[in-house]
């Protein structure tokens, strides 16, 4: 018997003691003789497989024998994508290696970056130009347009379906906005009527 | 005659089919190496949901850590040595995808909800921040809320001991084995282990304690 049992105790196991004996370890003499600490053990054994019984009962309540089969499969079928021959990444190896057939065309690198630098250029100009088209219900205009041509400004605060047609405004900012680049553009080249005019002479 | 085959241990059984499924991986026999896993995930995956679903407290995360641990091992069973029960190595392998589980769970707390500290100032364990379930009509029968407090009170355990616990009680190993499972020493395993104990029944004594109070004073408001 230790010392700590008999000063603390009066000569009854500690819990510590009473618990390893329960899991199987040193069984000491006293648990033998004494009537109160073999109760005591009965007692803390019950609890002990009491709870082991509802912990167990629980989580076989969360996986019963269907999941715990769908479970099994989703392993499985992990396992085979595993096993299986990488043909999602030999693809591209077999690709290159495969020997061009006539019916096959190719672009070459270089049409692609004269197209990419075309589709640019257009993207900037029409973000240009509808940048210049959309501002005029929420970016005043300068005061001293509105001066100028009272008349042609559309009135201030935000355009809706009822203060005026939608056409209406595109047109007259058209009209205003042209950008001076297309203006150039537009006076260096002949214009359709121009054309008509001359091929009907 | 049938001829008489020599019982095998569950220990020397499983060191059979690792070889096996080694082999058949070596020589590309892939099907025939899964066929021969596929036993080893029934044996042991009832036991391994048990494992995660009391250590991770969530069902669907619970799910996942049992199936990733299954490939892990399958994966890596050329790195398996006999010298140690398969079980013992494939809980480590659960045990670890576990932690992970739960740290990347408190990382994604943190991120998510300022850090719970208990009244002492100490960071609770993440599994304590997952909502607490109020009774359904269901589990008013009293066995269902008896379990309900279990769980719970299982679930304030503090990390270690949770997991010392369940292996040791739940799913009875030896203090020797979980060592080998946890890579705690064993001495310490019995520590953690009495600890737990002692603190799972003052945790159900106090809360049938408050139940039993809180019933005497619905009945004396009826
Ligand atoms: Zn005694």
């Amino acid at each position: 018997m230790r010392i700590a049992d008999i000063v603390f105790r009066q000569g009854h196991l500690s819990e510590e003691a009473l618990t390893t004996a329960i899991l199987g370890g040193d069984r000491p003499a006293h648990l033998e003789q004494c009537e109160a600490c073999s109760q005591r053990a009965r007692d803390l054994s019950l609890w002990l497989g009491n709870v082991r019984a509802e912990a167990l009962e629980a989580a076989d309540e969360v996986f019963p024998p269907e999941r715990l089969a769908l479970q099994h499969a989703q392993i499985m079928r992990r396992l085979e994508q595993i096993d299986a021959p990488p043909r999602v990444i030999a693809f591209p190896a077999q690709a290159v290696h495969a020997p061009r057939t006539h019916s096959e065309r190719r672009v070459s690198p270089a049409w692609v970056g004269v197209a990419a630098a075309a589709g640019l250029a257009i993207g900037l100009v029409g973000g240009q130009i509808s940048a210049r088209v959309t501002p005029t219900a929420s970016v005043p205009a300068p005061a001293q347009t509105q001066q100028a041509e009272p008349a042609q400004v559309a009135p201030a605060g935000p355009v809706t379906a009822t203060s005026q047609p939608v056409n209406a405004s595109l047109t007259t900012d058209w009209e205003r906005y042209v950008p001076e680049d297309l203006l150039l553009l537009d006076q260096a080249t002949p214009s359709l009527l121009e054309t008509q005019l001359a091929s009907a002479r | 005659m049938a001829e008489q085959v020599p019982p095998v241990s569950a220990r020397e059984a499983d060191a059979r089919v690792a070889l096996d499924i080694r082999a058949f991986q070596a020589e590309g026999r892939l099907d025939e190496a899964r066929d021969r896993y596929g036993e080893v995930v029934t044996r042991y995956q009832r036991r391994a949901a048990r494992i995660a679903y009391h250590y991770l407290r969530d069902a669907a995360d619970a799910d996942e850590a049992v199936q990733d641990a299954f490939i892990k091992a399958y994966m890596h069973i050329g790195t398996f040595r006999e010298d140690l029960p398969f079980e013992v190595w494939f809980t480590r392998i659960l045990i670890n995808g576990c932690l992970d589980r739960l740290k990347a769970r408190r990382r994604r707390e943190r991120w998510m909800a300022p850090p719970m500290l208990d009244p002492n100032g100490v960071e609770r364990d993440p599994a304590d921040y997952l909502p607490s379930r109020g009774p359904s009509p269901e589990e008013v029968v009293l066995s269902a809320e008896r379990r309900q407090q279990l769980m719970g009170a299982v679930a304030e355990l503090p990390e270690r001991q949770r997991m010392v616990f369940m292996l040791s009680h739940f799913d009875g190993r030896s203090s020797r084995e979980v060592s080998a499972m946890t890579g705690l020493n064993e001495s310490t395993v019995r520590v953690h282990l009495f600890r737990a104990i002692r603190r799972l029944r003052g945790l159900l004594v106090t809360r049938a304690a408050t139940d039993q109070g809180t019933g005497r004073s619905n009945r004396a408001n009826r």
